[in-house]
């Protein structure tokens, strides 16, 4: 039958990275002679050489934020996610683009690499300290961490963009479809959201930062792709795979379908809105489940985007609105959704809500209403998500430099690359990217963020440095 | 591209053309299956060892390899270019290092016949899922919306939005009295933090149907118009035929179950209560039925608790709908259940169930007497009678047991007309039935039976066949018939007698009646070799018990 290698050699890659991550966490706190570390190593061993055996040799990279064992990507699950975390830290602290075991491995020469490799991190050049380290055992070698080139991020920016207008055309041609009662192709939704997990996967913070611009005419469009992709962001950090990542991304497009039966008037209405309004507005659970059934007839999708468009106003604690007389526990996917749907409202101006959250602000007031309106598990993976200093948050640098966070880092949330706007002598400038990971030559920090405001108090207009 | 190049890549678009039939053919336990695999690496392998790399350019309906025709159809159907270039993709390449795994995805992917399966993927998406390492892709996306120009637009509209610039000086000035960057991040994820996700996870997996039920519902409750409520009985009756062909019955009784409720409940509207009493009503329709019948025909474990339930909500009017699919269903363990759920919804209608003794299927109607038989209400019997003259042996086989079952005096005389029935096997298993109503009646009729012209001109075996079934009475009145049979003497015909004679004792051995012994002993060295061994067996038996 038909050879499984492939799978296999991932799912041993796995298992030998964390407990790769377990040595290192070890050390960390142990003398490398400890038993608890020789015997963790014992382990290591006894799941790699096999596979070194098998495949001649064993190479970990580290490109983006992905891992790759023999050129196949390293998917990981939740019980795996906090050492995982940990490894692309440590990687990305030492410089460290890739390992690769050679040869099958010796006790000595695991202990050699690990000592190498913590000594390594409190060396101003980390990586050539770790090269040095292993020189003379054969059975490792590293390379470097690889900086995405200028150019390649150029065009992941373009492709960014692309995804993400395509994303909101689709969105409003569907929309439009509904109203006029046509079907729905949800194929095309598909193809949409794998195009925006794909960057997700690889490079989470650039299509987050697309969602940070939200001065655009025709709110809901923009709306139902910003919550999609933050979802989708979201159910990639709790684990979710590809395929359920898709049906979470197409699900969390379709939330907002019912508001195709409000009137223009009242979604665009400048006054505040009146009570019959408000009634109107609050039936849109409703009418989003009869649009999805009746355009799209049941499958696993339609069954799963009815729900959440029913239940993503209704609260963690079945407070909100549709009212409910069945207690019923809101759907996994619903709980993610709302988490996007409110965040990605309470940054955005709508035409009733003139006055935009900034990002941290926006994330204390749900914190406040965690357990209540949000679910309090989902709700610390979200704001992890979004990171301390979400794209578009208005910096002032130790140097005296103002500028808007173009970019944001998984790895380590403070250091963003930013936009510099206004040099350190108070000058408006055109924009400069500045990374504030980059270090000077004693290995200290050229840059830090000290102070945080609110873009739209000022009424800056992302769109303008970020697009 | 040399020539041989590309004669290599033109064997291999034939060699994926014969394989995205077989692979759509056969299961892959099937030897033609693996084959097709293996021979499809073989000649992939080959020609990476060879080349490291195939790129392969879609066209509508060309495949290109470099500048070279390696296929070409001018055909719209069936065409192997379109199938790729219909759904976005212009480029296909393998790279060294394809596996025989990552093969069989492929191969897997194109075989699938998207014209005819419901499936709400195209060949992007399955290659998207399969997350090839050695086989990469190049899409136009372009296709996916209508306005190409959509993202020009935007951006320019947006970024007229033009802000003042002063705003950034103020911004500046504000800055150095802002809000410091707090120094740690907020949240702190933890194991316990980790489980409990595992968990929500695990949870997760399970079907939807039984939650969009629930929001339905709730929907239904809340509507405000008759037509939303018309919109929401559609979309329940929706509901239960996704559960029925995700062949989920559970769901399916939940959803009756539910809706049974709603429509019992007193705060339910009455046009509500209505169209939910429409909806349970069509869990008796044909289609409603059809589909339930398939899921008990497929090799699904049904939990018998959820049946009994599923019987309850049916009515008469399921009655004819499950004859109907009764007739169509190929398995006997699908008929099985079928049958007993009429055995129980066939008592609440007789009549109606009966109809299906008119069926043209010899195999309907044998059911029918079946389940007519497992009913056994005695108002059954007339029906029952009705298909005693059917032309297949089959059916009246079943009536004559279903009969047996009746012991009433019109059942008798029925069983009495098979003793005459122009089939053999008929006219034993009558004289069997006769024997297991055991009654006097039953033994009058064997017994008028026997002294005829008839029962001497028929066969040794079918008189022995009474002869067994006489031997269950043991009354003195039946052991005194043999007996007289045993002794009677005659000229004519003698060979027949004698094999009466020889049925006679061999009753009267499995009686064990030691009355019966003179007689025998008077038989047991007759010059008949048919009448001497089943004497001697009999005394035999009636002495040793063997």
């Amino acid at each position: 039958m038909v050879h499984k290698e492939d799978t296999d050699i991932t799912r041993i890659a796995k298992d030998i990275m964390n407990q790769f991550a377990i040595i290192v966490r070890t050390a960390r706190i142990h003398d490398p002679g400890n038993v608890a570390i020789t015997t963790a190593i014992d382990k290591l061993i006894a799941m790699a050489n096999p596979a070194i055996d098998s495949s001649g040799a064993l190479t970990f990279e580290f490109i983006g934020e992905i891992f790759y064992v023999n050129r196949m990507r390293v998917g990981y699950s939740m019980e795996y996610f906090l050492n995982f975390a940990f490894l692309m830290r440590e990687f990305k602290k030492n410089g460290l683009g890739s390992i690769t075991m050679n040869t099958t491995l010796k006790s000595e020469d695991v202990q050699i690499f690990l000592k190498a490799f913590i000594s390594s991190t409190f060396s101003d050049e980390p990586f050539n300290a770790l090269m040095d380290g292993v020189a003379h055992i054969n059975s490792f070698s590293v390379g470097p961490l690889q900086k995405i080139k200028e150019e390649k991020e150029f065009d992941t920016r373009k492709q960014v963009k692309k995804i993400y207008y395509n994303a909101v055309s689709y969105t409003k041609e569907i929309m439009n479809q509904i109203k006029s009662e046509k079907k729905i192709d949800i194929k095309k939704a598909k193809r949409i959201v794998e195009s925006m997990v794909d960057l997700i996967l690889q490079q989470e913070e650039l299509l987050i930062g697309m969602t940070a611009i939200k001065d655009y005419d025709g709110y809901t469009f923009y709306h139902s792709v910003n919550v999609s992709i933050l979802s989708v962001a979201l159910g990639h950090k709790l684990g979710l795979n590809k395929k359920a990542l898709t049906e979470l991304g197409v699900v969390a497009l379709f939330h907002d379908f019912g508001k195709m039966e409000i009137p223009q008037e009242i979604l665009n209405k400048p006054t505040k809105l009146t009570e019959d309004d408000w009634g109107m507005m609050e039936r849109h659970p409703f009418w989003g489940v009869r649009a999805i059934l009746k355009f799209k007839g049941l499958n696993e999708i339609s069954v799963r985007a009815a729900i959440v468009a029913f239940e993503h106003h209704l609260n963690y604690d079945l407070s909100g609105y549709p009212s409910v007389s069945i207690p019923m526990e809101l759907d996994f996917y619903s709980r993610i959704v709302t988490l996007a749907d409110r965040y990605d409202a309470m940054t955005s101006t709508r035409v009733y809500a003139r006055i935009a959250l900034p990002p941290d602000k926006a994330l204390s007031f749900m914190i406040e209403k965690a357990g209540k309106h949000y679910d309090p598990l989902l709700i610390k993976f979200f704001i992890d998500m979004i990171g301390m200093l979400p794209v578009g948050t208005l910096l002032l640098l130790n140097t005296k430099e103002l500028g808007l966070v173009f970019e944001g880092n998984a790895t380590f949330p403070d250091k963003p690359r930013v936009l510099v706007v206004v040099d350190s002598d108070g000058k408006k400038i055109k924009g400069r990217v500045v990374d504030l990971t980059e270090k000077d030559g004693s290995g200290n920090y050229l840059r830090k963020a000290v102070k945080t405001l609110d873009p739209n108090k000022y009424n800056i207009n992302l769109a303008e440095y970020l697009l | 591209m040399t020539a041989e190049e590309v004669i290599k890549v033109k064997h291999i678009i034939q060699t994926l053309l014969k394989a995205k039939k077989n692979i759509r053919l056969y299961p892959a336990n099937n030897p033609i299956y693996v084959k097709t695999i293996n021979d499809t690496f073989v000649v992939f392998d080959e020609f990476l060892n060879y080349k490291d790399e195939l790129v392969l350019k879609i066209k509508q309906k060309e495949i290109f390899y470099g500048s070279d025709h390696v296929y070409h159809n001018p055909e719209k159907e069936n065409n192997f270019a379109f199938f790729f270039f219909k759904d976005g993709i212009r480029e296909l390449s393998f790279k060294k290092g394809l596996s025989k795994h990552e093969l069989e995805g492929f191969l897997k992917s194109i075989a699938v016949d998207f014209d005819r399966e419901a499936i709400e993927d195209d060949i992007v998406t399955l290659f998207w899922e399969m997350d090839f390492t050695n086989i990469k892709y190049i899409v136009d996306e372009s296709f996916l919306t209508e306005d190409e120009d959509f993202e020009t637009k935007a951006t320019n509209e947006i970024k007229s939005k033009v802000p003042n610039v002063d705003t950034f000086m103020k911004a500046y000035s504000d800055a150095f009295n802002a809000e410091d960057v707090k120094e740690t991040s907020i949240i702190n994820i933890t194991n316990e933090d980790l489980h409990l996700l595992a968990k929500e996870k695990e949870n997760d997996l399970q079907d939807k149907t039984n939650k969009l039920l629930k929001v339905v519902l709730e929907m239904i409750l809340q509507t405000e118009s008759t037509a939303e409520l018309e919109n929401i009985y559609h979309t329940l009756k929706d509901l239960i035929i996704y559960s029925l062909e995700n062949k989920n019955l559970p769901v399916f009784i939940n959803i009756i179950k539910k809706a049974k409720e709603t429509a019992e409940n007193n705060v339910t509207p009455d046009n509500v209560k209505k169209q939910i009493n429409l909806l349970l009503s069509s869990v008796n329709s044909e289609e409603l039925v059809r589909h339930v019948c398939k899921i008990l025909e497929s090799d699904i474990d049904i939990d018998e608790n959820f049946l009994n339930e599923y019987t309850e909500f049916l009515n008469r009017n399921a009655i004819t709908p499950l004859i109907v699919v009764l007739g169509e269903l190929e398995s006997i363990h699908g008929r099985k259940k079928v049958i007993n759920l009429l055995t129980q919804v066939g008592k609440k209608d007789l009549q109606t169930l009966a109809k299906g003794l008119s069926d043209s299927r010899w195999y309907v109607v044998r059911n029918i007497v079946y389940i007519l038989r497992q009913i056994g209400d005695k108002r059954a019997l007339e029906y029952i009678i009705t298909a005693a003259k059917h032309p297949d042996i089959r059916v009246r086989k079943e009536v004559i047991w279903a009969l047996s079952e009746f012991k009433s005096s019109s059942a008798l005389v029925i069983l009495k007309d098979y003793l005459n029935d122009t089939d053999i096997l008929i006219r034993k298993v009558a004289v069997k039935a006769l024997c297991g109503i055991g009654s006097v009646d039953a033994r009058e009729v064997l017994l008028n039976s026997v002294p005829g012209k008839d029962f001497l001109n028929k066969e040794l075996d079918e008189k022995k066949e009474f002869f067994a079934a006489l031997s269950n009475w043991k009354d003195p009145e039946t052991v005194n018939f043999i007996i007289k049979i045993l002794k009677n003497k005659t000229f004519f015909k003698r060979l027949r007698h004698n094999e009466n004679k020889a049925c006679a004792a061999y009753s009267l051995g499995l009686m064990g009646n030691k009355d019966a012994l003179p007689a025998l002993y008077k038989l047991k060295n007759s010059k008949n070799k048919l009448l001497r061994e089943h004497a001697s067996a009999a005394i035999n038996k009636i002495e040793h018990g063997t």
